[in-house]
């Protein structure tokens, strides 16, 4: 075997976890190669070193913050779990949504679990940097503000989900007006909005998802859905805002998709001469509107 | 009760099985975090978040895949996109030289302080990606087929990276001595 294959092995070889044949293979090279040798020699200086470069163990005190944290965020999943569970049960769905497994659960009653869960995390965050930092307590308070926001962040975007799959349509839009405050895209969220404008049944949902999608306009892949998305919706509402939502994105891919509906005899009077206005504003050629 | 079968109760329902895991494994994690930012703060919000994505993520858990790995993988992105948001920021583990050459006593203790301290040096000054492994293999005692299912490469592949980060952090920390030796 060449030096090098063997030098591969010298890190597991200090470790010990080297098997015993591989090992006796080394050993039985490094009685002959000078080379290898120093270079355990120096490899072993360093790993040894790291030893006294290992982190220090949390003290108590650390570890029972950091798992209060930990179970205050936990209960409050649990709280909103187990009430999903129970109005599941007690209210079997007949509409097939796409599954976000248990997030569905939790927003049976979002509008409490959502402040439950936000009120247990402004307890566990401040209280916990209260005790874990005893004489810090005149620090900035702006790096625990900020944590916090993430947090809040997170649990927005578990709620919406939930709330996205809801039955009732008051439950979805209230979840589409969530996902519009949040301050951070995420993919789910984004996912479950074009699931939303091309599928909810209710019109006043689509287009709540439509506004909420602004958003995520700098994704291409939202554009090339919101463009897609024109020509199958059956509400001329949505198709009037999915259309204007394009104008404002400056969106001239949309060209293809926005002449085909201007030519479209079958499309309702005023969406055609809404694509009409809409290439004129993005500087597009016009199309003969049919009479 | 096996991690995996934990994880797998957590995946079912079963969502207070999580502190259990949490119990086990949040040491490692905090130490992972804490080598890469050298934040202890830091470190812990990245724990919690890893739990919680854990939550959030969960019904991607397979059956076969090892807990341990599937959640430094997820620790591993945590990581990474809180590296993204505040480029630039993440402090290096690396704490300030106690004494400088000129203050350094002959004896033994002294010297093998100020080792450590450029040893410290010297790993901080490694790319993100080797003080990554050798915090894997050298500090967490992850085997390499573990750090293989992280970084989402082959053993092999693992085998190498560790041996050349362990020497370009050896190559540093001798330069470093040299420098000190010379001077």
């Amino acid at each position: 075997m060449d030096c090098e294959r063997i030098r591969e092995q010298l890190p597991e070889c200090l470790a010990g976890r080297l098997e015993k044949a591989a090992r006796e293979i080394v050993i039985e090279h490094l009685e002959t190669c000078s080379g290898c040798r120093a270079e355990l020699a120096q490899l072993g200086v360093v790993w040894r070193g790291l030893e006294k470069l290992a982190a220090p163990e949390l003290r108590p005190e650390e570890e029972r913050v950091m798992h209060d944290r930990f179970a205050e965020r936990l209960a409050a999943f649990q709280a909103g779990f187990e009430q999903g569970r129970a109005a599941a049960i007690a209210q079997p769905r007949s509409v097939k949504r796409p599954s976000f497994g248990w997030l569905g659960a939790l927003g049976a009653r979002p509008a409490w679990q959502f402040g439950m869960a936000v009120g247990l995390l402004v307890l566990g965050v401040l209280g916990g940097r209260y005790v874990a930092a005893p004489g810090h307590e005149n620090a900035p308070a702006s790096p625990d503000v900020a944590q916090l926001q993430g947090q809040v962040e997170s649990l927005r975007q578990l709620v919406t989900l939930s709330l996205l799959e809801q039955q009732s349509p008051s439950a979805r839009l209230q979840g589409v007006t969530y996902a519009y405050q949040m301050s951070q895209p995420d993919s789910q969220v984004e996912q479950a909005l074009l699931h939303a404008v091309d599928h909810d049944a209710n019109v006043n949902v689509r287009l709540s998802a439509v506004d909420a999608l602004q958003k995520y306009a700098a994704d291409p892949g939202v554009r090339r859905a919101l463009v897609d998305s024109v020509a199958v919706q059956d509400s001329p509402l949505v198709q009037v805002a999915l259309i204007d939502l394009l104008v404002q994105l400056k969106d001239r891919d949309s060209a293809t998709a926005l002449r085909a509906l201007a030519h479209n005899a079958e499309a309702d009077e005023a969406v055609r001469q809404r694509a009409s206005w809409a290439m004129e504003r993005l500087g597009m050629p016009q199309p003969e509107v049919k009479k | 009760m096996e991690d995996e079968q934990a994880m797998q109760a957590v995946r079912d329902g079963d969502i207070g099985k999580l502190e259990l895991l949490f119990d086990r494994h949040h040491r490692s994690l905090y130490h992972y975090f804490l080598h890469l930012t050298g934040n202890p703060s830091a470190s812990e919000d990245l724990v919690q978040e890893v739990f919680f994505r854990i939550l959030k993520y969960r019904q991607t858990y397979r059956s076969e895949a090892s807990f341990r790995a599937w959640m430094f993988q997820i620790g591993r992105n945590a990581y990474l996109d809180q590296a993204g948001r505040q480029k630039g920021e993440v402090a290096l583990p690396e704490e300030p030289l106690e004494m400088s050459a000129a203050a350094a006593a002959p004896d033994r203790q002294v010297e093998n302080k100020q080792e450590t301290a450029l040893l410290r040096r010297a790993l901080a000054t490694l790319p993100d990606d080797k003080r990554e492994v050798i915090v894997m293999s050298r500090f967490l005692e992850l085997k390499y087929d573990e750090i293989a299912s992280i970084l989402k490469c082959e053993v092999g592949t693992v085998k190498v990276r560790v041996y050349r980060a362990l020497r370009e952090l050896g190559d540093h920390f001798f330069a470093l001595r040299g420098e000190k030796t010379a001077g």
